[in-house]
């Protein structure tokens, strides 16, 4: 279980975050969502241990987690544009790791993993060959492999287009239940964050919104601003889908 | 953001340690050098006396007079390439022998040149027997001039065909559709956002003419210039190290104002980021004019430089010219020579290894970490890029004179990387700034520590520009004279500085052979980059 008690984080004197408390289940898919600017990209750097905190505590499975190294908190990331090594094939960056911790996952495991992500046929590829499906799996392999306590995702989608889109989704949501692992997910898209987590939270301007399930942020939402940016952004799209196939297919 | 790890401090204090021993403090030595009195004291007299001296004063004249001159015809004749390259439909091969072949003055030192022009238009000239007579007097400033114009040609053509890459040429289109006349759509699409380019290649131009002492060391007669006005007051019958300090001194406030200059005039400069390849118009009578100019302009060139590939390999230039391996032999077969030759080599290949390394390290820990001071990294190469070779060699020569280091390779190498510094540390932090900056992080993530991600991910990316900063050091550092004439002792001389002691005993066939040698060794080392490269960037794809 991950809880985040109290973090607070400032640059230059201009608040980012402010008191954020926070408590996420083992195995549970959670958004974080927001405008830019609203603090969820740093909150993301904060629980990876990228960024440091000025007040408050990162608790994980009972640790205090607050002051440990990055590299130590057994955490990892998949990054926007994936971060992907280019003078490296699809293979090397996956087992990239591996290197320097040859027992973190054996032979078999790795090909599981492969398998998994479907990306048998573009092992021998070079980063640059590959599309940008293809990028994000090799991306989500090369940090399965490590065996993270702690999976994050930094607006996994927002590269892809269409129906790419959709299938990732759904290995997000695969991978989380397969192998028991908490995932957090940044997005500034409502959609998207309402239709793979399990829980949401909606950050504005540094604070919390509201944190709920996707049933309560559409059903009970708590304040105007989940109502005005969040909710009628679906409405709109929802009225749009409508007009396309007409009223009877709703 | 992250913490600066312990291994970027440990770099970064070595450094900062270098360039506070070997570019800042050497500086301050020279300034206060310059204000030491004949008894010891602090006063202006050394200012005074160089002011009074109207040899001095003369010179400084000529210097500007003669760098004015050539800064306005090369950057004239840089844009005619420029422009023949980038804005019209000359032919292929035609555009690729102008970006080639303008490059190859780079490769040879500028003492050469000197040389090169006397045996082209001096009375026993090439050209001259090919004309039948004297063009002109060579000795003085027309000789300067054409050795500082081919000398400054391929940095100003360089810096103008840059900034044509960043012209849209669907401007020009866009101006032809509107109805422009010639002039001015001319002036509208291509002067206007070129200005900042020429006014720099001016500059550059000028302050590279100014600066230089291979080209008036060789032709510059009794024509006095600033560059040997220093020379003759370090190394003359009478040494004077305040005076020296003083023309240094007096030589930095150019180049100062020179780099100042340019920094304002990159805000002329246009960035457009995106644009696309576009179609040039057809003008049949803009093609055939700027085809024949940069043949000229390249033939005339080259007819300067055939003379060095000549000479060499016949009996007595121009008197007797049956072929010979004679002159060849005999520089092969002196050991002076082929020490000399080594020495060269040495410097230039300890100039390229250690030099990459202290600018590569500068570009990473400015580029790519959150470590506090990394700021200063771009003040010392600002610095580097304002102190001419000369200054920067004759305050080594004053604050190292009696330290173990005189008369040593590495203060020679040491002057090299500082002097050479700018451009190989701009080439690696524009490459590392472009690349993705969360390698290292997902490096660390993966189990690396910093030192083992720059040799694992970022170094295996950026091979193609260290390959480049290396082979730009080497060359650099096989063709100087300016930095390296104060710091040379009787084992340590190079190439550039024995030409300019064999021209005190005409021995110009060993100048000639001397000189291609270098010119060769340069060439290799330009191809073997090249080859690389190439495999680089296919291995990337």
């Amino acid at each position: 279980m991950l809880e985040l008690q109290n973090i607070s984080k400032q640059f230059d004197q201009k608040t980012v975050l402010e008191n954020i408390n926070l408590k996420i289940n083992s195995g549970e898919i959670v958004s974080l969502l927001g405008p830019s600017g609203s603090g969820k990209t740093t909150l993301l750097n904060i629980i990876l241990g990228l960024t440091g905190i000025d007040q408050g505590k990162v608790i994980f499975n009972d640790k205090d987690l607050s002051y440990v190294d990055m590299k130590n908190r057994g955490f990892n990331i998949v990054f926007q544009d994936y971060a992907l090594f280019p003078h490296l094939n699809a293979y090397e960056n996956i087992v990239y790791g591996l290197r320097n911790k040859k027992d973190t996952a054996s032979a078999e495991e790795v090909r599981e993993y492969i398998d998994f992500l479907e990306l048998k046929p573009h092992l021998k590829k070079k980063i640059g060959e590959l599309s940008g499906g293809q990028k994000q799996r090799v991306a989500l392999a090369r940090t399965l492999v490590t065996k993270p306590k702690l999976l994050l995702l930094d607006e996994p989608l927002s590269a892809l287009d269409g129906v790419i889109k959709e299938s990732i989704k759904e290995r997000i949501k695969s991978i989380a239940k397969e192998f028991n692992l908490t995932t957090i997910i940044v997005t500034h898209d409502p959609e998207e964050a309402l239709t793979i987590s399990d829980k949401i939270l909606i950050i504005n301007q540094g604070n919390i919104s509201q944190f709920g399930t996707p049933f309560e942020i559409i059903n009970q939402p708590q304040n105007d601003f989940v109502k005005e940016f969040i909710l009628r952004q679906l409405q709109i799209k929802r009225q749009n889908i409508f007009n396309l196939f007409g009223e009877k297919y709703a | 953001m992250r913490n600066a790890k312990p291994e970027m401090r440990v770099i970064f204090i070595i450094i900062l340690l270098l360039f506070v021993a070997f570019l800042i403090a050497p500086l301050l030595v020279l300034f206060f050098r310059s204000f030491v009195t004949d008894d010891g004291g602090a006063g202006l007299s050394n200012y005074m006396a160089s002011l009074s001296n109207s040899t001095l004063i003369s010179a400084i004249g000529n210097s500007i007079k003669v760098s004015g001159v050539t800064a306005i015809i090369t950057t004239a004749l840089a844009f005619a390439l420029a422009y023949a390259v980038n804005c019209t439909r000359i032919c292929q091969p035609l555009k690729s022998a102008v970006k080639v072949g303008i490059l190859i003055p780079m490769l040879i030192p500028t003492i050469t040149y000197g040389f090169a022009i006397m045996y082209t238009f001096g009375n026993q000239g090439l050209l001259t027997k090919l004309f039948g007579r004297n063009l002109f007097e060579i000795y003085g400033f027309n000789g300067l001039l054409i050795g500082y114009v081919i000398y400054t040609l391929p940095a100003a053509f360089l810096l103008i065909h840059n900034s044509f890459k960043y012209i849209d040429k669907k401007f020009i289109i866009v101006s032809k559709l509107m109805g422009d006349r010639t002039l001015r759509s001319f002036l509208n699409t291509v002067v206007r956002p070129l200005l900042g380019a020429l006014g720099g290649a001016f500059v550059l131009s000028f302050i590279l003419s100014f600066t230089d002492f291979g080209i008036p060391a060789s032709v510059g007669g009794t024509y006095d210039v600033v560059a040997t006005q220093l020379y003759q007051a370090m190394l003359g019958s009478i040494p004077d190290f305040g005076q020296g300090a003083v023309i240094a001194v007096l030589m930095l406030f150019p180049a100062v104002a020179g780099v100042i200059l340019l920094n304002y005039l990159e805000r002329f400069n246009f960035h457009y980021d995106k644009f696309s390849e576009t179609e040039l118009t057809p003008g049949k009578f803009r093609d055939s004019f700027y085809g024949i100019l940069s043949l000229v302009i390249l033939l005339a060139m080259f007819s300067v430089f055939a003379v060095m590939f000549i000479a060499p390999f016949v009996t007595a230039f121009p008197y007797d010219l049956s072929f010979t391996w004679d002159h060849i032999m005999d520089v092969f077969g002196s050991n002076d020579l082929v020490s000399v030759y080594r020495n060269s080599l040495i410097v230039a290949v300890l100039t390229a290894f250690l030099g990459t390394i202290i600018a590569y390290g500068s570009a990473l820990l400015n580029a790519r970490t959150p470590i506090k001071g990394k700021q200063t990294v771009d003040i010392f190469s600002m610095i580097t890029n304002t102190v001419p070779g000369m200054v920067l060699g004759l305050s080594y020569l004053l604050l190292f004179n009696d330290s173990s280091l005189k008369g040593t390779f590495i203060i020679i190498v040491l002057c090299n990387m500082m002097h050479y510094f700018t451009t190989p540390y701009l080439m690696a932090k524009n490459a590392l700034t472009k690349m993705n900056p969360d390698w290292e992080t997902s490096g660390e993530l993966l189990g690396d520590n910093w030192i083992k991600t720059v040799y694992r991910v970022i170094l295996p990316n950026s091979v193609s520009t260290v390959l480049e900063m290396c082979s730009y050091y080497f060359i650099n550092a096989m063709v100087t004279i300016s930095g390296v004439i104060f710091l040379v002792s009787a084992q340590t001389t190079v190439v550039a500085s024995k030409i300019n002691e064999l021209q005190h005993f005409a021995k110009f066939n060993e100048i000639f052979v001397l000189s291609v040698l270098i010119f060769l060794t340069n060439l290799v080392v330009r191809a073997v980059c090249d080859i690389f490269q190439k495999r680089a960037a296919i291995y990337k794809k």
